[in-house]
């Protein structure tokens, strides 16, 4: 029997915390629970699991600062979860260095996709495993050629602005992850650009409208409204 | 005695700009009394529009403290510059208690009944307000109601009855994730509504979003809902940017999409467009199926249809709430919605939402 990777689900409903472990224990993870901010933290030590999950809502102490103090000394990938309302605290996670998060409701495909990919980025180590080989990142007709700073669409050159491909370059290191506006824009301009996302939505808007079929419905360069853009990524 | 308190500072509240409009519009009376009087040598013309002042300043400040001010500041100032002796207070002169009363009387009840009838207003558009949190309530109530009983009677069926088939368990476990699903989406069109709170467009935070974006999202949102029905999506080529929360107008798309589906009942093919129409954008929802039924395309967006009115008897909910909130939204924005049946069969909603100063040119 394989070792099963251990996921450290932290939520202090217990009835959430139940079905989320059932979830991982029938598909091939193995998962433990913490109901607290100070039970997590030192079960992170004591049992050094492959992910966490973590409800942003705890009785203890705010989730924000469990995942700040974890990434003052870790890597290890953090799966936030949160509810509708609070898209605020979202970005704040992913901005503090979460991989990914869940929006309360879920239901059992998405909490595996989004576990999966999490563990999949942490295994290719340097952000994107394939830029680092051959200097390309591919995602079904899309390819981004990192060398020669182009963008290919079935081969052809899509013709990107240097602005415009730096926006996708970023995206494609961290495929399949969300990034917020907030960071996008702090990397390409720099931490005195403000946070005015006027300029990133009309970037994007001529990006899309030279590289998707349907601008509206797109197949690579996704919007998460109210926090940020996400590049498709390929199995 | 706290509540006296509360109650002078309701009758008499004090702001700054209110201060600023009241100094503004003497001042200008002041500069019209005074140009009138270098060119005639008449007193009559300074009560009147001195009352006229006052008229005003009760219109565009609140409360009753500026109008009745202004009152007393302009027979003493017209006393003092406009009439004989000028340049002195004297209200002593032949004549001059009854006009100067009389000139006082005008203008307090003036000012008095403009800030009542202004009052009164207020009233009513909250009473209005009143109305639509109350239809509201009814139709929250009447939604969670149904699918919790489902949801209770389910679970005990399967923990209270042993001998219970593994096929029935299921069906009655798929009953449960429904309705449950169906709970999260009116609490999530709660929590909608109480993003926009007390008082309409105050508390939304309108930011310029690319229509597309949304439309796109929404467009992905749905498709993992109903993989069955077909989608298409039409977003103009020219970037529209269009002033909103984008969080509560892809509500109002999933709304609008889902009820659809829920609605149209033969449903195989939904289309979601937005465009350019003059200084709006016109978001539009179409769907292939049964149509609104005549009669209740009046009343579709008042809260007041039962849903025994809108299903089959199939366990179809009402779309009061979903519609409510999604015209609650779009009002937020300053836009308005409407519904219609297409000439080919199928209903199409849209609503239209004001684009920002810079494209209204």
């Amino acid at each position: 029997m394989n070792i099963r990777e251990k996921i450290l689900v932290v939520e202090d409903e217990k009835s959430i915390s139940r079905f989320i472990s059932a979830i991982l224990d029938n598909n091939g993870y193995e998962a433990v629970q913490a109901r607290t901010g100070t039970e997590a933290l030192s079960m992170i030590s004591s049992h050094c699991p492959y992910l966490v999950i973590l409800d942003l809502g705890l009785p203890d102490m705010d989730g924000l600062e469990i995942l700040k103090s974890l990434r003052a000394w870790s890597s290890l990938p953090v799966v936030v979860v949160s509810a509708r309302d609070h898209e605020q605290d979202k970005v704040a996670a992913l901005d503090l260095g979460a991989d990914d998060y869940l929006t309360k409701p879920f239901g059992t495909g998405e909490l595996l996709a989004r576990v999966r990919a999490a563990i999949r980025h942490t295994r290719t180590t340097s952000d994107n495993d394939e830029i680092a080989r051959k200097g390309t990142y591919t995602v079904g007709e899309l390819t981004i050629d990192y060398n020669k700073h182009q963008v290919l669409v079935n081969g052809e050159n899509a013709k990107l602005t240097l602005s415009e491909f730096r926006i996708v370059a970023l995206l494609g290191k961290y495929a399949g992850k969300v990034l917020t506006y907030d960071f996008i824009i702090k990397e390409l301009w720099g931490p005195r650009a403000g946070d005015d996302n006027q300029i990133l939505r009309v970037n994007m808007a001529n990006i899309r409208r030279k590289v998707e079929k349907n601008p509206a419905e797109p197949e690579y360069l996704f919007t998460e409204v109210g926090v940020g853009y996400r590049l498709a990524e390929g199995e | 005695m706290h509540s006296e308190e509360s109650i002078l500072k309701r009758l008499f509240p004090f702001r700054w700009q209110d201060l600023l409009v009241c100094v503004a519009i003497l001042f200008c009376a002041a500069t019209v009394c005074m140009i009138l009087q270098s060119v005639s040598t008449s007193e009559g013309f300074a009560s009147p529009i001195f009352v006229l002042a006052v008229l005003l300043i009760s219109r565009l400040t609140n409360g009753y403290l500026f109008g009745l001010a202004a009152s007393v500041v302009g027979v003493i100032a017209v006393n003092y510059t406009f009439t004989y002796p000028y340049g002195a207070i004297d209200f002593t002169l032949s004549g001059y208690p009854l006009t100067f009363l009389t000139f006082l009387m005008v203008s307090v009840v003036t000012s008095a009944m403009t800030t009542q009838v202004k009052q009164q207003e207020r009233l009513r558009a909250e009473n209005e307000k009143e109305k639509m949190r109350a239809n509201l309530l009814r139709s929250v109530s009447h939604d969670i109601r149904t699918p919790l009983t489902s949801i209770v009677g389910s679970t005990s069926a399967i923990l209270e009855n042993p001998s219970i088939s593994r096929a029935e368990q299921e069906d009655l476990l798929r009953d449960v994730r429904d309705e449950a699903q169906w709970l999260i989406r009116v609490v999530e069109n709660l929590l909608s509504v109480t993003r926009i709170g007390e008082n309409g467009q105050a508390q939304i935070a309108k930011k310029d979003e690319a229509a597309e974006e949304i439309l796109g999202d929404a467009a992905r949102k749905f498709r993992k809902r109903f993989p069955n029905v077909n989608i298409t999506v039409e977003a103009p080529r020219e970037l529209l940017l269009v002033p909103m929360d984008a969080i509560l107008i892809e509500q109002v798309l999933v709304n609008l999409l889902e009820n659809a589906v829920r609605h149209g009942e033969t449903t195989t093919c939904v289309s979601l467009s937005v465009r350019r129409q003059g200084r709006l954008a016109k978001f539009s929802v179409r769907d292939n199926g049964r149509g609104i039924p005549r009669d209740q395309l009046p009343r579709l967006f008042d809260g007041t249809l039962k849903s025994s009115e809108t299903s089959s008897g199939d366990g179809k909910r009402d779309m009061g709430l979903g519609l409510v909130v999604c015209l609650t939204i779009v009002r937020a924005h300053n836009g308005f919605m409407e519904a219609q049946n297409m000439e080919g069969g199928g209903a199409e909603f849209f609503f239209c939402l004001p684009l920002s100063e810079e494209e209204e040119q």
